[in-house]
Parts: C-alpha cells; structure tokens; sequence
C-alpha cells in the first residue's frame, strides 16, 4: 500500500525523506532521486549538508522536535538540474510527533514546483524588462540634453532653484522668459529632479488649442458632453497624474477657463466636461510664459487671484545676451550633440566663429543658437566651425524693434480682419518666415501657426 | 587546525540590479550579459580563505550559504523564512539607475527586525557604467553613510571590488564573534 501511496506522490513530483533525532538521514521514499536528484553518500547524511537551504535555520529545526512549531517551509528554492536548468520546490519540514510518538524525527516533504514556478518566472521577467527598458530610456532622456549648460551666475541660480524646488512636488512653478529661453527645459529638469520622474510628464502649449477645445483637452471630458463626444476621454491634468503637466504660454488660457483652472489648483479638484463626478489628481503644475504677466492682469487679460496662486515659485530665464559668458559652452555644447548624430568629426569652433557668436544679439535665444549650430555642423567642411558656417541675421537688417501701426480701416471695423491683416503684413515684412514674423507681432511661433491656420491664410 | 564555519548570507535588492551575477563572480568566477530574472531563491556555497584573529587561536574558515533572493516587492512571513538564521546580507543597487527607485525599506528593514545582529554591506554595482568618482558615485556615497553602512562600488561583468566585498563581509562577521 506504501509502494502504492509513494508511486502516486512521485507523479504529483512530491517525496519525502525522513531524518533521525541527530538530524542524520534515515529513509529515503522510493522515487526520491527521480524528483530531487541530490548527490550524497555515506558521509554526507546530515540534514543541513544535503539541503544548506536549511543553514541558519537551527532554532526553528530544534522547535519542531520539540513540538513547539508544526511545520516550516520554503518556497520557490531554486536548484540545478541535470539539464543545466534550474529546478524549483517548496520544502516542508514537519513535526515529528504527527509521524512517530515514540521518535523524535523530522520529516522533509519536498514537492517539485518548476512547471509554475517557471510560468511565474517568465511573466515576471518580461514586466521586470519593461521596467528595466523604461528607466535605461529614462536615463538617457536625462543624459541627452534635459540638462541646462553654462557656469554663469544666472545658470547656477536657475540649478540652485530646480535643485530645491524638485521636491515638493504639490508647489506650483511658474517660468518667465522670452521665447527661446529654455523654459520647456527647466520644466522637465524639474520633472527629472522630483521623486516623480518616473512619472509621465505631459506639456501643453494654451496658445496652440483653440479656445473651445481647451478646457476638454485639460479636464477631459464624458461620453455625450458635447456632439462628437462619443466615448469618454481623459484631459491633460489626468494623463499626468503623479507627475508633472507643463502648460506653456499660460496667459494664452482663455479668460472664462482660467476660474475653473483656478479652482483646480486650490483643491487639486475637478470634473470632466459633461460629469457631476468630482475627480482627484496629484499632478504637479508648472506654467509658463513669454508675457508680462502683471500687465496682463492690469489690461484685464489674466485673473489676479490666478497670478496670485501662480506667483508661488517664479522664476525668470535670462535672455541668451545676458549670458555671454555661456555662449560658447552652450554652442558646444550643441555642436558635440549634432556632430554626432549628423556622425561628422567636428572637434571645435573656431576663434573668428567664437567672435562671431559672441558679438550678436541672440533675440531668438538659445533656440536660436542651437539652430545657427545645427546648420554650422551641417555646412563645416573639415573638423572646426568656420566663422562662414556660422549664419546669423545681419545686425544692419535686422528686423526693426518697432509694433506695426495698424491702420483703421474707413468702414466696417472688424477686429478679426485686423488681426489678419497684421499677420499677413508681418509676413509680408519677413518674406514669409514664420519666426520673424511672430516675433514681429510679439507672439509665440505656436500661437502665429494657430491663428494662421484660424484665419486661413496662405503665404 | 581550521574550523569551518557555515555562514548564511543574503542578497538583496531591486530586480535587475546584479545579485545573480555578483554571486556567479564570486563563486564561478563567470559572467553573462544576458539578464534572467531569479524567482524564489537560489543557494550556492562558496569556501572562504581560512582568517586566524588575534584574539582567538584557531584559524576560522567561513562556508558562506549565499541566499541569491528575487526582489522583493511586498513582504510577508515566508520571506521572513527566507531571511532567517542570516548572518550578513549584501544589499546590491544598480548605479546606472536612478537610487531613488531602488529603495531599501521594503526589505531591509524586516531583514534587519529578523537578524539584528546581522552584519550589512551596500554594494553599488555596474561601476562600470558610470563615471569613475562621478556624482552618481558621490551620491551613493552620501546615500550608505546616511545608512551608517560601509559601502563597495562593484562591477560583477569587470569583477572589480566583488571579491573585496564578500572578504569584508567575512571580517565583519568574523570581528562580531
């Protein structure tokens, strides 16, 4: 009958061996090395030399003797097989009373468990390569650019601010500079630098949505809200929960949208267009803007209480001109990225270029510069920028700093046909480009695309 | 005459970090590129060199019983089987990723309510990846001392400071005794 009960736990990959008082091997079941191929001899009979799983674990062994612990057991031990492979089984050692009242033994019941300790193992490794594949990205992302260059004074000031405020993620950041500044950057050098940055960090640029879709782009909304609603959506705030959501060119948000924007950030509260259901997030805000947003609020633009609630963190973003002592770092800085992925062997920029550099005026900032660098690393023939890689708008043509007049038209003023036709004489002025122009009429390049592709016009 | 003395010791840390393949350095001297996540636990021995102490007159030569763990992502009471009877533990990062993700609470801290006297080592792995006295470095520095543990930067694929790690574990213990 034993033979029997022993031929039936073999097939369920489940043995025994039973040890004496000394710990010392004292029965095998039959099918034991079928299951548990273990290497022993006539010497090696002690319980913790064929299975050093158990070394350490004196005092629990000596508390099942005593009948003071029923049972203890190891899960998911790992061992080699003959294949090579590894071999998984759930060790279980019991009280001895429960098998002999007269002898102290322990017994060792083993049961094989690789089928679903392998399955197990493999669904973990794919989630543990994921996850390991998403910080090796993440740590590039830091490592390719999200970094701001330069020793200045200025630079170290904005270092010392993102170093600082990183932390406490619920503070709302408001960044000020004119375009090109690199606002975007500190955004995300914020968002690396927090406890959050595993977290999703999602940006918005207000003046790019028009105005009637924002606020479901930023609340999300319900299947039903509105006519093409046909099945529920998420918004920005809730895409970003846990992490950062980045909105650009706040004062471009539209004057009605700004209270209920407002109510967010007090009580991190919100309900999605077309829902009753107050939701909750943790995402931390961080606006920016090219505008004075103080003149904003005096020209009724901006709501004061939504500047005030803004005005927690504030940090302004020197202009590249002020920066003069970083020019070339950053030009460096460019060129060493663009060199190698345009794979050109670009080692240096040369004094006469260096000069050059250092002489203009950089009204479109540091994204200015990494453009001129770009192009430069792209013309230069040999190892070195040459000062005629280096193509910057001519100071003697350069665009006039003047505001356009705009001229009231006789009859039928209409503030829609105004503003085209300021747009289109900007563009007009700049041939075209789209860059000058908006800098012209002291908007953003997103907000000129958008009321460009508004108004229909085709330049 | 040398007395051997077994010694069971814990890896410990985040998935991916490198215990695995600290241990096969130490014990096969081998390393692989490809990365296989454990499960449960892998045990293997490894002789160390017998030490004489001043103090004492016999040569001591520790067997570690190195308990290779999977990560631990939520502790429970067969974990705490799994710690139990410890003597030491290494508890293994990975320099390349972010020391903020790799937090030791989850299980150094029941580690440690099991074995109080158990003695404990940060290894910072995959120097090689890194800046040699980089930030990085300096930070996992600061981050060990906060911890008042003695730390080792390792590399398991150069086998750089992994066989230092272990020795130092061996006179901590030892020292202990």
């Amino acid at each position: 009958m034993l033979e029997v009960i022993e031929h039936i736990l073999a097939e369920k990959k489940i043995v025994f061996a039973l040890f004496s008082e000394n710990q010392k091997l004292v029965q095998l079941s039959r099918h034991f090395k079928k299951v548990m191929p273990i290497e022993m001899d006539s010497v090696t009979t002690h319980l913790l030399d064929l299975f050093p799983e158990f070394v350490g674990n004196e005092s629990e062994i000596a508390a099942l003797y005593k009948g003071e612990r029923k049972k203890y057991v190891l899960e998911k031990i790992g061992r080699p097989n003959q294949d090579g492979d590894i071999s998984y089984y759930t060790f279980s050692l019991t009280s001895p009373k429960q098998i002999s009242a007269r002898e102290k033994n322990l017994l060792l019941v083993i049961q094989e468990t690789s089928n679903e300790t392998n399955l197990e193992q493999k669904i973990q490794q794919q989630r543990y390569e994921i996850l390991l594949l998403q910080s090796s990205l993440t740590r590039a992302a830091h490592s390719s650019g999200v970094t701001i260059i330069g020793e200045s004074i200025q630079i170290q000031h904005i270092r010392d601010f993102v170093t600082k405020i990183a932390k406490y993620h619920n503070s709302i950041v408001l960044l000020e500079g004119e375009t090109g500044t690199g606002k975007n950057l500190v955004a995300r050098m914020i968002h690396n630098n927090s406890t959050q940055a595993n977290a999703p960090f999602v940006e918005v640029n207000c003046a790019s949505i028009p105005d009637n879709l924002i606020e479901s782009e930023i609340f999300g909304y319900e299947k039903g809200a509105f006519t093409n609603a046909v099945s529920p959506k998420k918004g920005l705030l809730e895409e970003a929960d846990g992490g950062t959501l980045f909105l650009d060119e706040i004062a471009e948000l539209p004057l009605a949208l700004q209270a209920k924007f407002l109510s967010f950030l007090e009580t991190k509260k919100f309900r999605r267009l077309g829902s009753t259901l107050e939701r909750t997030v943790t995402t931390r805000i961080i606006a920016a803007t090219n505008h004075d947003l103080q003149h904003a609020v005096e020209r009724k633009e901006f709501r004061l209480d939504l500047f005030y609630r803004l005005n927690v963190l504030r940090l302004r973003l020197p202009p590249l001109r002020e920066l003069s002592g970083d020019i070339l770092r950053m030009a460096d800085h460019f060129m060493n990225i663009y060199a190698y992925d345009f794979k050109k062997k670009i080692k240096s920029i040369a004094p006469e270029a260096q000069r050059k550099l250092l002489a203009y005026r950089w009204p479109g900032n540091i994204r200015e510069l990494r453009n001129v660098i770009e192009r430069a690393v792209i013309f230069a023939n040999e190892d070195i920028i040459e000062a005629h890689d280096i193509l910057l708008i001519d100071h003697d043509q350069q665009l006039p700093e003047e505001v356009i007049e705009p001229v009231v038209p006789p009859d039928d003023l209409s503030l829609h046909d105004m503003e085209k036709r300021l747009i289109l004489q900007a563009l007009s002025r700049t041939r075209g480009n789209q860059t000058r122009a908006a800098r012209l009429l002291g908007l953003s390049l997103d907000t000129l695309r958008y009321r460009i592709k508004k108004y229909e016009i085709q330049y | 005459m040398t007395i051997e003395v077994s010694k069971k010791i814990c890896m410990l840390g985040s998935f991916g970090v490198g215990k695995t393949s600290l241990v096969r350095r130490f014990v096969y001297n081998l390393f692989d590129e490809k990365y296989l996540s454990t499960i449960g636990v892998q045990v293997t021995q490894k002789k160390m060199p017998p030490v004489t102490l001043a103090k004492k007159s016999q040569a001591v030569a520790f067997k570690f019983i190195l308990w290779d763990l999977a990560h631990i992502e939520k502790f429970n009471e067969l974990i705490r089987n799994y710690f139990r009877g410890s003597n030491g533990a290494l508890v293994v990062f990975d320099l390349s990723r972010s020391l903020s993700i790799q937090n030791p609470d989850v299980f150094l801290k029941p580690f440690k309510e099991t074995n109080p006297d158990s003695k404990i080592i940060f290894i910072a792995n995959k120097y090689d990846l890194v800046e040699a006295e980089g930030p990085v470095v300096e930070e996992f520095r600061q981050f060990a001392k906060s911890h008042q543990v003695p730390c080792f930067m390792t590399s398991a694929k150069s086998g750089d400071n992994v066989e230092k790690a272990f020795n130092k574990l061996a006179e901590m213990i030892l020292e202990a005794e």
